[in-house]
C-alpha cells in the first residue's frame, strides 16, 4: 500500500492522541475521527484508512488469541487470563477459539509472540528434525 | 530391526518438543520475489525468516509497522495471510573442500547431479572483513599464465584486481585462463615439481550469465582438468534477483573458509555490473529510495563490503588469502559510468580490455595505458622483475611513438629501434585463449626479447619464433626451466645457460 508522507504523519499523530494513561481510549478515538471527517483535510480518507490499520495493529498487540484443541474448563481459563494479564498488562483482551486441527494442547498468540504447545506443532518439528 | 527402533526412540527422546516461543507475522503483500509482512516485532536485520511450505526469506527492510523481505526459492508458494516466523539464524552456505569440483547454486545446493555435498561447516553469507591487525601486505604472486598480465600488471594473493571492458573483449577468458593456470600449478605442486607451492583454489561466481555461457566455462574447465580445484556458483539470468544478489556473497563465504584455514583462494565475480542490476531490482521492489541511474544509495557499500573481504592474513592468523577478480562490463568503453567508477575505486587496480585492440588481433586486448596494478612488483617473482622491469615503459613509449611515426617516414635510428622493439613486444604478448604459459617460460622468452634475440626476427614471425623457442626449451632444456622455477631469479649461471640455449636455438631457427 503506497501512502504519502502527510498521510503517514497525520495518522501517526492521531494514533498518539488516542491513548489515555497508556491505554486506547474509544471515546477519544471516535472524537478524533469525527473531527477529521468534519474538517475534511486533504487525503482524509487515506488518513482514516491508515489510522484504522495502525489501530488494528495496536489492538492486536493487546489481544491474546488462545487456541485449544478442545473446550477448556472455567478454572483453567481464568488462571490463564490472569497469568497473561500479569505478563502483558491489565488491558489485555482475550479470545478463546477451539481448533481441533491442533490435535491437542494449546497455542497462544499475543501480538507477534506465539507460545505453541500444540501436538500439531510438535509433530511438525519432529518431522523437520528427523 | 529392534536396534533401529531403539535408535529412533532415543532420537525422539533427544528432540526438544516442549512448548516453544516464537515471533510471528502475517504476509500482507507478496510479488516480484519480495513479501511485506506485518508483525515480526523481534526480527533482526538480515535474519532468515520461515514461510510455510519450507520457503525461506531474508528480512531486509525493518519499518515501523512492516517488514520487507526477499524470498529465497519457490516464490509462488507464498501467499497473502501466510504466517511467517523468525528463525534467529543468518543465511549460511556450506563451505569446505567438498565443494571443489562442484557446480552449486547461491545457497550451496548442487546443480551438477553429482549427489549431495558432504560438509559439516557452514559460513554466514555476510561477514565483517578481516581488520587491520589480521592483515599483512600482498607479496605472493598469482601466476595468471598470461604474459602481458604477469609481466606488466602483476596480481598478488589477497589483491583485488578488476577486469573491465566492453562486451566480447575477452574478460571471462582472462578469468578462465587464470583458473586453468592455477590448476596446472596445483597439479605440479602436488607432484612436488614446484618448491614450497601453496595451492590456490578457485571459485567462479557466475551472476546473471546465460546458462550456455556457464556450461561453456564448465566444459572448458573440465577439459583442461581444472574442475577438481574449482567451485562454480551459478546464479544465471533466469534465477531470481535475490539469488543473483546473494551469489557473490556466497562465493566470498566459501573463499573465506580457505583463508581461515591457512589456504589460498581466488574468487572471480563474473560480473558485478549484473550484480548491481539485480540489487537495484531488489531495492526498487522493496521501495527503497533510488539514487543515480536508479541504483539504491548503498550500491557502493554493496561492492565495497564484498571486495573488502579479500585479504592476505598474517602468518599468526594462518597466513591464508582470498584474491578477488571482479569483472565489470562497460558500455561503449565508458569507464566513467556509475558502477565502473565505483568498482575501480574499490579495487587495487584494473585490467582494461579494449575493443579496438581486440579487433586488431591483439588478444588478450589489454590496454597498457589504462591498466594498472596498485600492488606492483611486490607481487612478482624476482626473475620476472629482472626481465620485465621496463616492458611497460617500453610499450607505453612505443604507443606514443607509433602515433607520431604515422606522420613522417624519416625516423632516427633510436626511434626506429624503439618502434621495432615495441612491435615485437606486442607480438610476444599475443596469446591464444586457454593456453597459460608457465612463469619460467615467460622469463626465458622475455629474457630473449630483452637481450635482442627477437630483434632480427621479422614481426610477422615473432609468434612462431616464440612458440618454437618454448617448444625447444620444454623438450631440450628442461633442467634450465626447472632451475628458473626453483631459484625464482636469474643469476649469472642461469643467464649464461640461457645465452647458450638461445644461441643454440638461433642456429636452428629458419
Amino acid at each position: 500500500m503506497k501512502i504519502n508522507k502527510e498521510v503517514r504523519q497525520l495518522s501517526r499523530q492521531m494514533l498518539q492522541a488516542s491513548f489515555t494513561d497508556g491505554q486506547l481510549d474509544s471515546g477519544r478515538i471516535s472524537s478524533l475521527v469525527d473531527s477529521l471527517i468534519a474538517r475534511k483535510p486533504r487525503n482524509y480518507i487515506g488518513v482514516l484508512k491508515n489510522y484504522r490499520r495502525l489501530l488494528r495493529i495496536e489492538v492486536e498487540k493487546r489481544r491474546a488469541r488462545i487456541e485449544t484443541a478442545s473446550e477448556v474448563d472455567r478454572e483453567t481459563t481464568s488462571r490463564l487470563v490472569a497469568n497473561l494479564k500479569k505478563k502483558y498488562g491489565s488491558d489485555l483482551t482475550t479470545e478463546f477459539v477451539v481448533n481441533p486441527q491442533l490435535l491437542g494442547g494449546m497455542r497462544i498468540r499475543v501480538g507477534s509472540d506465539v507460545w505453541d504447545g500444540s501436538v500439531r506443532n510438535r509433530l511438525e518439528r519432529l518431522q523437520q528434525q528427523l | 530391526m529392534s536396534s533401529i527402533l531403539e535408535e529412533i526412540e532415543t532420537k525422539i527422546e533427544g528432540l526438544k518438543t516442549s512448548t516453544t516461543k516464537s515471533n510471528v507475522g502475517v504476509v500482507r503483500e507478496t510479488g516480484d520475489g519480495v513479501a511485506r509482512i506485518e508483525g515480526l516485532s523481534d526480527v533482526m536485520l538480515n535474519e532468515m525468516i520461515e514461510f510455510p511450505n519450507g520457503v525461506f526469506g531474508l528480512a531486509l527492510n525493518l519499518e515501523e509497522t512492516e517488514v520487507g523481505a526477499i524470498l529465497l526459492g519457490e516464490t509462488t508458494k507464498v501467499s497473502e495471510g501466510d504466517e511467517v516466523r523468525t528463525t534467529g539464524k543468518l543465511l549460511q552456505v556450506p563451505v569446505g573442500k567438498a565443494l571443489l569440483g562442484r557446480v552449486v547454486n547461491t545457497i550451496g545446493q548442487p546443480l551438477d547431479g553429482k549427489g549431495d555435498i558432504k560438509t559439516d561447516s557452514f559460513y554466514p553469507l555476510e561477514k565483517i572483513a578481516p581488520g587491520v591487525i589480521k592483515r599483512r601486505s600482498v607479496s605472493q604472486p598469482v601466476q595468471t599464465g598470461i604474459m602481458a598480465i604477469d609481466a606488466m600488471i602483476p596480481i598478488g594473493r589477497g589483491q583485488r584486481e578488476l577486469i573491465i571492458g566492453d562486451r566480447a573483449t575477452g574478460k571471462t577468458t582472462i578469468a578462465i585462463d587464470t583458473i586453468i593456470s592455477q590448476a596446472r600449478l596445483n597439479k605440479a605442486g602436488e607432484k612436488g615439481e614446484v618448491k614450497d607451492y601453496r595451492p590456490l583454489y578457485c571459485i567462479y561466481v557466475a551472476v546473471g550469465q546465460k546458462n550456455s555461457n556457464v556450461a561453456r566455462a564448465l566444459a572448458v574447465l573440465e577439459k583442461e582438468g581444472a574442475l577438481p580445484y574449482t567451485t562454480i556458483i551459478s546464479a544465471p539470468a533466469s534465477d531470481t534477483a535475490t539469488n543473483q544478489y546473494l551469489a557473490p556473497f556466497a562465493g566470498a563465504a566459501m573463499g573465506e573458509w580457505f583463508m581461515d584455514n591457512g589456504m589460498d583462494a581466488l574468487i572471480i565475480y563474473d560480473d558485478l555490473s549484473k550484480h548491481a542490476v539485480a540489487y537495484r531490482q531488489v531495492s526498487l521492489v522493496l521501495r527503497r529510495p533510488s539514487g543515480r541511474e536508479a541504483y539504491p544509495g548503498d550500491v557502493f557499500y554493496l561492492h565495497s563490503r564484498l571486495l573488502e573481504r579479500s585479504a592476505r592474513v598474517a602468518e599468526k592468523f594462518g597466513g591464508g588469502s582470498v584474491t578477488a577478480l571482479p569483472i565489470i562490463e562497460t558500455q561503449a568503453g565508458d569507464v566513467s559510468a556509475y558502477i565502473p567508477t565505483n568498482v575501480i575505486s574499490i579495487t587495487d587496480g584494473q585490467i582494461y580490455l579494449e575493443t579496438d585492440l581486440f579487433y586488431q588481433g591483439i588478444r588478450p586486448a589489454i590496454s597498457v595505458g589504462l591498466s594498472v596494478s596498485r600492488v606492483g612488483s611486490a607481487a612478482q617473482i624476482k626473475a620476472i622483475k629482472q626481465v620485465a622491469g621496463k616492458v611497460k615503459l617500453d610499450l607505453a613509449q612505443f604507443r606514443e611513438l607509433a602515433a607520431f611515426a604515422q606522420f613522417g617516414s624519416d625516423l632516427d635510428a633510436a626511434t626506429k629501434a624503439r618502434l621495432d622493439r615495441g612491435q615485437r613486444i606486442v607480438e610476444l604478448f599475443k596469446q591464444k585463449q586457454y593456453n597459460p604459459i608457465p612463469v619460467e617460460e615467460q622469463v626465458a622468452v622475455m629474457w630473449a626479447m630483452q637481450n635482442g634475440y627477437v630483434d632480427p626476427v621479422p614481426v610477422e614471425r615473432v609468434k612462431e619464433f616464440q612458440i618454437k623457442l618454448q617448444d625447444y626449451l620444454q623438450t631440450r632444456k628442461e633442467s634450465l626451466l626447472a632451475a628458473i622455477r626453483d631459484k625464482k631469479q636469474l643469476d649469472e649461471n642461469i643467464e649464461s645457460q640461457l645465452r647458450a640455449a638461445l644461441d643454440e636455438f638461433k642456429a636452428t631457427w629458419r
